[in-house]
């Protein structure tokens, strides 16, 4: 095999090559970068190469990055590190165990709401949403440790709740674990009672359906048996922001 | 109004970072942060590998979780493992940086000349057998041990042909040709 000529334009399949390779400037990069966002078959070229060369950056040392790399990227995606949900996963055991719980959580919701919603026989032209499939927000409690506690799937148009634990052992002091509302700056609303072990659906109270809203704190406090259930009294473990 | 942002309809399937991602694209932050917890180490490495300079490759790695958060609805399984389009990412945000940056930041001439000296340079994980290491590393063996090592250094330290060229004090029309008549064998070699 002779070597190409240098001054023969390069095919598609050479660019994304040298693209992935990482030898063109940077010019040439922007323009193949927009390139890959718009046309189908070289973002295919692109990604064969970057499969092919990947096996290379896996064999690079990891380096834990310094703390303030988070909180700055927190910030330029604009939010407020204090928001739930940001105490910080510490260590990669905590990060395997929440990948692995959302992992089977996920599925479990999946079937859930296949079940719910069973598909259209025929195809809706041009329906993104069609009636019958609510698009349904979940939300994760968590311990106050990082660790994930519940998931909450939250169907509107129904009024109920798939709620996913964790398992845990049943408290010892044979406490009932409740789950409350709190929107944003108005006092806890109990919405169930809800398993530490098993997965279920439960009924919203129809008065504090208008509360499930993005921005209101979902929590689980842990209740005495016969507790009232106008304000939680026990020890909140769990929390998770809508 | 509920956050219509967040939906249960595209779920992930396989791995852990694939469902995490694909909650990612939904907007749920704690899935985020578990995937930065998870992979920063690996990706901040990839980073400092193209950017010498740790405060380059810090911000580097902020450039890539916010690309992350912004991109994640644009992975798509069928074309690549989660690692490997996080680690793409990664590398593609530190080359992008390095050159941003005066020539001076760039790493030294030194360096390259020692890197292409050792054409014999194996990948740390000889142990690892995954199908496409092996044939990645089968079909460089292919190649001559210069040339070789000329991909590896411009895989790695990110540089432009310009850049070799003037390293290696050869003529840009013979490292160009060089290079692509390698990725022409590599082609060959990996099949489709």
């Amino acid at each position: 095999m002779s070597d190409p000529d240098p001054t023969e334009p390069p095919s598609d399949d050479m660019l994304a090559a040298e693209l992935v390779l990482g030898v063109l400037d940077s010019e040439q990069r922007s323009h193949l970068q927009a390139r890959v966002d718009a046309d189908r078959t070289f973002a295919d070229r692109v990604a064969y190469w970057e499969r092919r060369f990947a096996p290379w950056l896996s064999d690079i040392e990891p380096v834990e990055p310094p703390a303030r790399t988070w909180t700055r990227i927190c910030q330029r995606l604009g939010w407020k590190e204090s928001e739930p949900g940001f105490s910080g996963l510490r260590g990669s055991l905590a990060f395997w165990r929440t990948a692995a719980v959302f992992s089977a959580v996920i599925a479990v919701v999946a079937i859930w709401v296949a079940l719910q919603h069973p598909p259209p026989s025929q195809p809706i032209a041009g329906a993104q949403n069609p009636p019958g499939m609510a698009r349904q927000a979940v939300t994760a409690l968590w311990h106050d440790d990082g660790s994930p506690a519940w998931l909450v799937s939250i169907a509107p148009s129904h009024g109920t709740l798939l709620v996913v634990p964790v398992p845990t052992r049943p408290d010892s002091q044979g406490r009932a674990p409740q789950l409350w509302v709190i929107p944003p700056g108005k006092a806890p609303q109990w919405v169930a009672s809800v398993s530490s072990d098993m997965s279920e659906t439960v009924t919203v109270p129809s008065q504090v359906r208008a509360s499930l809203v993005a921005g209101a704190v979902l929590a689980v406090s842990l209740e005495p048996a016969g507790a009232a259930s106008e304000a939680p009294t026990g020890p909140i473990v769990a929390k998770g922001s809508i | 109004m509920l956050d219509a942002g967040t939906t249960s309809r595209s779920v992930g399937q396989g791995t852990p970072l694939e469902a995490l991602l694909s909650q990612v694209a939904l907007g749920n932050r704690e899935a985020f942060e578990a995937l930065y917890r998870g992979t920063s180490g690996q990706l901040f490495g990839i980073c400092l590998r193209v950017l010498a300079e740790r405060s380059e490759a810090e911000d580097a790695l902020q450039d890539v979780f916010t690309a992350v958060w912004r991109k994640a609805a644009q992975f798509d399984a069928t074309r690549a493992s989660a690692t490997a389009w996080l680690a793409m990412i990664a590398r593609n945000k530190a080359i992008d940086r390095l050159r941003s940056l005066p020539a001076r930041k760039v790493r030294t001439d030194l360096e390259l000349a020692q890197e292409l000296e050792d054409p014999g340079a194996s990948p740390p994980q000889q142990a690892q057998t995954a199908s496409e290491r092996v044939q990645l590393e089968r079909c460089l063996d292919q190649l001559e041990p210069r040339r070789r090592a000329l991909i590896r250094a411009a895989f790695f330290e990110g540089c432009t042909y310009e850049e070799l060229a003037t390293r290696l004090e050869s003529p840009l029309g013979s490292i160009k040709s060089w290079i692509r008549r390698s990725l022409l064998q590599l082609r060959e070699c990996l099949g489709p």
